[in-house]
């Protein structure tokens, strides 16, 4: 019983992180740990520079099919 | 014994593929069941993706895990995301499945159900899901490049350019014919009206909560809007009831077309994070939530076929669009068996967030299937009303009539029988004035999705909130298309006029960003105008043109995969992104002819000019009506004219690759490939990219 609950805490952990990374919203946390901006970047953006930097460039490019 | 039971689970589900598939195609008894559907294209797309996907991607592409990724490389947190293959896959998934596989195949059922289903499976495994995972392959070792880049690398400097000018194209034509699937759904319908005008100040409500209370918390501020929304098309039916508010919210096709044509002029010059990301991260939810409840109606219900397999329109005498079952079949359905565009998306975006090369099979092939499967679903959800009310919905007044009656006589003489009170009491169940006259593919697949989801839970009662639930599902995310494409197209119009005055190319620059707006809004505005005054609906022309556009950048994305495999020396597998070259290259060539020079003036573009000339001439034309003649005869020559510049566009790049192809093979010209050096992963075989603060 134990490790059924377990298991199925596991995976609502798991769907909940996918779910986090699939629709952008832990998508400043992974700037944070990126291991190639730490090496290039003097300054951190804020999370609300971020938001803005990251929606900007998104949106100029085609990134919604017909 | 594992592998004898493997076999033995293989060769059942190919069984069982092959059976359901020769059910659908040999069937003439009683009307089929959607499982036949379900079964026949899970089957196909189980198999296809176990031996097709895993030969391309062993023999052909020779996938690399050693091999660091462009995520790898750079790994910036911005573009560069090291993303896990499932959360990858969904991400790809969201960004190609538009409104294409929903409308395409809803138009193609006027032939029946029987080519478009059969198209859907065979295509999307031979053709679409192909194309995606070369490309993503191809840009994966090229860092991220986009496909204009690479043609430009690969092929030539001037298919580069012919890359760029397509995509420019396509995205006009799309957004002319998108926003017109809007009007015609939305027209004299207060409620569908409201309910996507709620969604402005919505969106507004949390751009601003995304930008200034949360940064960045997407999931609870999307949360909030779709609670928001969900009300909204509740709202709708208190807005219906009152004659006041119902007027206010009641508009024709041209004063919706000119709304839409503002709207996307605002969308393109406002800040991003205010009403486009937001609308956006709104419409991501809805849709892949309105397409797994429309897969899980189906299996639930698991209504029957009322559409024939075969229709008497299959002649090119159908009155949703004109033309033969070849080609315009292969052209009407382009999302959901291929889509060029989706090769946008496969390079540039994508492959800059990939683990590792074995992933793009799930990601590029595995999608692509399941964009395939929703394009199904909606060739269900418009096979499973009666035909009679299909063609109601779907034909325009100048071929049927403009009241139920009319209506109900032209449809049963063809053949399917239609009571005149049965549209009356359908549209009154649905929460509408009128359903007559809608043509778009919208309003029938919300009236066959109503019917699916109202078995399902509600039955007759709920039948208006469903149906307007679909209308704003579907009007949501076309105009999520429509203020993003506008604003992507604006950024193209900018490089393009760069090259001719150079203030133009800064992005930053406001009377540059406002005349580039103008210009791109204008050009989809037009074509939309002219859909929307169009005596026969407009997506009777404008679809079609859609459809040769997109099938036209699709050809251009095999010529790039084609040459590259040539360079890479993988000859004798050339034919897996040959074969299909040849066949898009041979439909939009025989497409654009006909649409061009067939002598039906229903079909052809020029011979309907000429003909509605002959009637100014011959005083057959009212002259009050005479200005208005001759802007449709201007109209007819300038969808000629554009069909024509397509066409030559993807042979002068055809003729180019040849050239290149020829002189490779003969030893003449040395093959260099533009690929990114090897640089070995550091990761271990296990890491599923979840390295970054999350456990």
């Amino acid at each position: 019983m134990q490790r059924a609950v377990n298991f199925a805490k596991r995976a609502l952990r798991r769907f909940w992180r996918g779910l986090r990374e699939w629709c952008g919203d832990a998508a400043y946390e992974r700037y944070l740990g990126a291991k190639g901006r730490q090496d290039a970047e003097r300054r951190t953006l804020t999370a609300e520079e971020f938001y803005v930097e990251q929606v900007n460039r998104r949106y100029s490019r085609p990134n919604r099919c017909c | 014994m594992k592998s004898v039971l493997k076999f033995v689970v293989w060769l059942s589900v190919a069984m069982a593929g092959a059976g359901a598939l020769a059910k659908i195609a040999l069937d003439r008894g009683e009307a089929l069941n959607a499982t036949w559907f379900v079964v026949a294209a899970v089957c196909c797309y189980l198999v296809a993706y176990r031996l097709y996907s895993a030969f391309v991607a062993a023999r052909l592409l020779a996938l690399d895990d050693t091999r660091a990724t462009p995520a790898e490389i750079h790994d910036d947190g911005r573009d560069f995301v090291p993303t896990n293959k499932w959360v990858l896959f969904g991400h790809h998934f969201a960004a190609i499945a538009g409104p294409g596989p929903l409308v395409g195949p809803t138009l193609a059922a006027q032939f029946g159900y029987l080519p478009g289903t059969l198209w859907l499976i065979a295509g999307a495994a031979l053709a679409g899901c192909v194309q995606d995972f070369i490309i993503l392959f191809c840009s994966i070792r090229r860092d991220g490049k986009t496909l204009g880049q690479m043609a430009r690398e690969e092929v030539s400097a001037r298919g580069g350019f012919i890359a760029q000018i397509a995509v420019l194209a396509i995205m006009v034509i799309l957004l002319a014919v998108v926003a017109l699937v809007v009007v015609n759904a939305l027209k004299s319908s207060p409620w569908g009206t409201f309910t996507l005008a709620m969604t402005i100040p919505i969106a507004l409500l949390l751009g601003v909560y995304l930008r200034f209370i949360r940064p960045g918390r997407v999931l609870e501020a999307s949360f909030l809007g779709v609670a928001l929304v969900l009300f909204a098309v509740l709202a709708g039916q208190w807005v219906t009831a009152s004659p006041s508010w119902a007027r206010a919210f009641t508009f024709g096709g041209t004063a919706l077309a000119f709304l839409i044509i503002a709207y996307g002029f605002a969308a393109a010059v406002l800040p991003v994070w205010l009403l486009l990301a937001p609308r956006d991260y709104l419409s991501a939810f809805i849709k892949t939530g309105a397409i797994l409840s429309l897969a899980a109606g189906i299996l639930f219900v698991r209504p029957h076929m009322m559409m024939p397999p075969l229709t008497r329109f299959v002649d090119g005498s159908g009155p949703v669009f004109a033309g033969k079952v070849f080609p315009f079949c292969f052209i009407t359905i382009a999302c959901g068996a291929i889509s060029g565009f989706h090769s946008l998306i496969s390079s540039g975006t994508t492959p800059k967030m990939i683990l590792r090369e074995s992933h793009s099979r799930l990601i590029g092939y595995g999608a692509m299937l399941l964009e395939s499967f929703v394009g199904v679903m909606a060739m269900v959800a418009a096979s499973a009303m009666p035909p009679g009310v299909y063609f109601a919905i779907n034909s325009p007044a100048s071929m049927v009539g403009g009241t139920p009656q009319e209506a109900a006589a032209t449809i049963s003489r063809w053949g399917y029988h239609l009571d005149a009170g049965t549209m009356t009491s359908l549209a009154h169940a649905v929460g509408e004035q009128t359903l007559l006259n809608r043509a778009g593919g919208a309003p029938s697949l919300a009236v066959g999705m109503a019917q699916i989801f109202s078995s399902t839970i509600g039955g007759e009662r709920l039948l208006s909130i469903w149906y307007h639930f679909a209308i704003m599902f579907e009007a949501l995310f076309i105009l999520t298309v429509l203020d993003a494409g506008t604003r992507v197209g604006r950024f193209m119009v900018q490089e393009l006029g760069g090259r001719v005055w150079k203030p133009l190319a800064h992005t930053g620059w406001m009377p540059g960003v406002l005349l580039s707006s103008a210009v791109i809004v204008g050009m989809w505005g037009y074509f939309l105008y002219q859909g929307v005054v169009d005596p026969l609906g407009g997506i009777n022309s404008l679809w079609p043109l859609f459809g040769i556009a997109n099938q036209l950048l699709a050809a251009v994305a095999l010529v790039v995969a084609t040459t590259i495999l040539l360079k890479m020396k993988r000859l004798r597998w050339i034919w897996v992104t040959l074969v299909p070259m040849v066949w898009l290259v041979a439909v939009t060539m025989t497409a654009s002819y006909q649409k061009i020079f067939d002598a039906n003036p229903n079909l052809g573009f020029l011979s309907k000019a000429k003909s509605l000339a002959a009637e100014i001439a011959g005083g057959q034309i009212l002259p009050a009506k005479i200005a208005e003649t001759e802007r449709l005869i201007f109209n007819q020559r300038l969808d000629a004219a554009v069909t024509g510049v397509l066409a030559l566009m993807i042979l002068v790049l055809l003729a180019e690759a040849l050239v290149q192809w020829f002189l490779i093979l003969s030893g003449r010209r040395e093959a260099i490939l533009h690929e990114a050096p090897y640089v070995a992963t550091q990761w271990t075989s296990g890491f599923t990219g979840t390295a970054h603060g999350d456990d």
